[in-house]
C-alpha cells in the first residue's frame, strides 16, 4: 500500500485534455492544478473553503479545489477559468462581467465565473434570489457583490428571453 | 416580531494626506513615433480603477482613443515616485499629475502642428488637429513622426503636491485637507426582535464626487464601501482572547456575502472641486464611512435601542432588547 509520501499517477480531465500526473495522496486538487498543471487562473485564498476563490468545476459541479483531494479527482472532468474562455473568444458570461464593471481587483472573479456558470447549466435563468444563492461561497470585499448579481442576471435574462417560444407577427 | 427602521448617516472626509505631510505624485507620458502613448506613473491600481481613468484622462486631453494608451504603472525602476494608493487621494492627486502632464506635450505638439498647418485655435480630437478648415489638419501620428524627424522633445513629467500647511498646534483650526469628499447615505433595515438579526433591506447612498470620471466605476466604490460598512456594523469582529486572535479565518471573521447585498441606489453628485482633475475628488474611503452609523440610527428607529458597541449582531442586539425590557418591567 501507498504511504503518504509516495505518489500516485491521477489520471483526470482538465478542460476537455487528459491528464496524467504522480501526485501524493495529502495534495489537494488545488495544489495539483496551479502548481503540477499550471493552471494559475484558478486562485488560491483561503484554503479552508471559506472564500470560495479556487472554485471549479468537477463532473458539473461547482466545487472549492482547494476540499478536494486530488485522488478523489480520479476519472473526473475538471473545468477551470482557463476552460472558459479566451481572450479572443470570450464566454457569455465573462463578457457581462467586463460590461456591468463586476471585476474590481479580479482575485475573486474566476470563482465567481465558474460558480456562476455551474449555477446556469443546473438552472438557465436564475432568479435574483437564485443568483445569490449561487454564489454565496464566493467572497468578494470590494463590488459589494452587486455588479456581478446585476452581470449574472442580464445572462440570464437573455437565456430568458432565448427561450421564450416564438408567437409570431 | 419584525420591526422596520429608517437611518441616516453623513460625512465629510479629508482627501489625500493632509496636516502637511508630503502628498506629491508624479507621472511621465511619452509620445511615440507612431502616435502610439506610453504613460508611465509609480501609482498602484488594486482594483478600484485608477488604471482606467488615467487612460481616459490622458485619451480625453490628446484627443486619442483609450486603447491606444499604454500605461506602465507601480514599477520602481521605469516609474516617478506617485506616492501610495490610500487616502482616496489617487483620483485627485495623480490625475492631475496625468492631466498636466498630458497638457505639456499638447502645447509642444500644437506648436508643431501650428507650423505645419499655417493655422491656430488647433483642436485635438477623433486622433486628429483639426483648424477651422477641413482640409487644414493633420493625423495625431503624423504630427508625432514630424515631431520625432525634427527632434522636438515630446516626453514630459509632471509633479502634481497638494500638501497643506498645518493646522494651528494651539487651537486646532485650518484647513487640514486640500479637498473633501462629503456623503449621506440612508439605511432601511428590519429586525427581527425574537433571533436579533438585523437585515439590511436598502441603501440610499449620496456622494459628492466632485465629477465622476468613470460613473461605473464610482457606483462600484460606493456598493463596495456599503456592504464594508455593512460589514463593520452587523458582523465583522476581531475576537482576541489572551493575546490569541480567535477570529483568523474567514469562517470566523464574519464578512458580508452575496446573500447579505441590499438593494443599494448610488447617487452621483457633483460638485466640481476647482482643483481637481475635471473637479473630480476621492471616493473610496468616504464611500464606508456613513453606513454604519446609518444603520445604527436605523436600528434606534427600528427598537429606540443605540447601540453604542459594534458590531451589532444578533447576541449583542438581542441583549439590549432583554435589557431594554428589563428596565421597563422595574420602571
Amino acid at each position: 500500500m501507498a504511504g503518504k509520501e509516495d505518489k500516485v499517477l491521477l489520471r483526470m480531465k482538465v478542460n476537455g485534455e487528459e491528464a496524467e500526473v504522480a501526485v501524493k495522496p495529502t495534495w489537494t486538487l488545488l495544489r495539483v492544478l496551479r502548481e503540477e498543471l499550471g493552471f494559475t487562473g484558478t486562485k488560491k485564498g483561503c484554503e479552508q473553503g471559506d472564500c470560495g476563490a479556487c472554485t471549479v468545476i468537477m463532473d458539473g459541479k461547482a466545487v472549492n479545489a482547494c476540499l478536494v483531494l486530488a485522488l478523489q479527482a480520479e476519472s473526473k472532468e475538471i473545468e477551470t477559468i482557463e476552460g472558459l474562455g479566451t481572450a479572443d473568444a470570450l464566454h457569455p458570461l465573462q463578457k457581462s462581467f467586463i460590461e456591468h464593471g463586476a471585476v474590481q481587483c479580479g482575485f475573486c472573479t474566476p470563482g465567481m465565473l465558474m460558480s456562476a456558470e455551474a449555477l446556469l447549466r443546473e438552472n438557465r435563468k436564475p432568479s435574483l434570489e437564485e443568483i445569490k444563492i449561487g454564489i454565496s461561497g464566493n467572497l468578494c470585499r470590494c463590488t459589494g457583490y452587486t455588479k456581478i448579481i446585476k452581470a449574472i442576471e442580464s445572462v440570464s435574462q437573455k437565456n430568458r428571453e432565448a427561450l421564450t417560444p416564438f408567437r409570431g407577427q | 416580531m419584525k420591526k422596520r427602521g429608517l437611518g441616516v448617516g453623513c460625512m465629510f472626509y479629508g482627501i489625500g494626506f493632509g496636516f502637511s505631510r508630503q502628498d506629491i505624485s508624479a507621472a511621465t507620458i511619452e509620445i511615440c513615433e507612431d502616435g502610439s502613448v506610453i504613460v508611465r506613473s509609480g501609482e498602484v491600481d488594486y482594483g478600484q480603477g485608477s488604471d482606467t481613468i488615467f487612460c481616459q484622462m490622458v485619451g480625453e486631453e490628446l484627443g486619442i482613443p483609450y486603447d491606444s494608451i499604454q500605461l506602465i504603472t507601480a514599477d520602481t525602476f521605469t516609474t516617478p515616485n506617485a506616492g501610495p494608493t490610500t487616502a482616496s487621494r489617487v483620483t485627485y492627486v495623480t490625475g492631475n499629475a496625468m492631466v498636466k502632464a498630458a497638457r505639456a506635450v499638447k502645447e509642444t505638439m500644437q506648436s508643431v502642428a501650428e507650423d505645419i498647418l499655417g493655422e491656430g485655435d488647433l483642436v485635438f480630437m477623433d486622433g486628429e488637429i483639426r483648424s477651422e478648415y477641413p482640409d487644414k489638419r493633420i493625423s495625431f501620428r503624423d504630427l508625432a513622426k514630424t515631431c520625432h524627424a525634427r527632434g522636438v522633445q515630446i516626453v514630459e513629467t509632471a509633479w502634481q503636491d497638494i500638501t497643506t500647511k498645518d493646522v494651528d498646534p494651539e487651537t486646532g483650526q485650518g484647513d487640514a485637507y486640500a479637498t473633501y469628499g462629503w456623503a449621506s447615505q440612508l439605511a432601511e433595515v428590519e429586525v427581527d426582535t425574537e433571533t436579533g438579526r438585523v437585515e439590511v433591506l436598502r441603501i440610499i447612498a449620496a456622494h459628492d464626487v466632485g465629477k465622476a470620471i468613470n460613473p461605473s466605476n464610482v457606483e462600484g466604490q460606493i456598493e463596495g464601501g456599503v456592504l464594508q460598512g455593512m460589514g463593520y456594523a452587523l458582523t465583522e469582529e476581531i475576537v482576541q482572547e489572551g493575546g490569541y486572535l480567535k477570529t483568523g479565518s474567514l469562517g470566523d471573521y464574519m464578512m458580508p456575502t452575496s446573500m447579505d447585498t441590499p438593494r443599494i441606489d448610488s447617487h452621483i453628485v457633483e460638485v466640481a472641486d476647482p482643483d481637481g482633475p475635471y473637479g473630480a475628488k476621492g471616493v473610496g474611503e468616504p464611500a464606508l464611512i456613513p453606513t454604519a452609523p446609518a444603520i445604527l440610527n436605523a436600528i434606534c428607529d427600528a427598537l429606540d435601542i443605540r447601540v453604542t458597541e459594534l458590531p451589532a449582531n444578533p447576541e449583542n442586539i438581542k441583549r439590549l432588547i432583554l435589557e431594554k425590557g428589563k428596565e421597563e418591567e422595574a420602571s
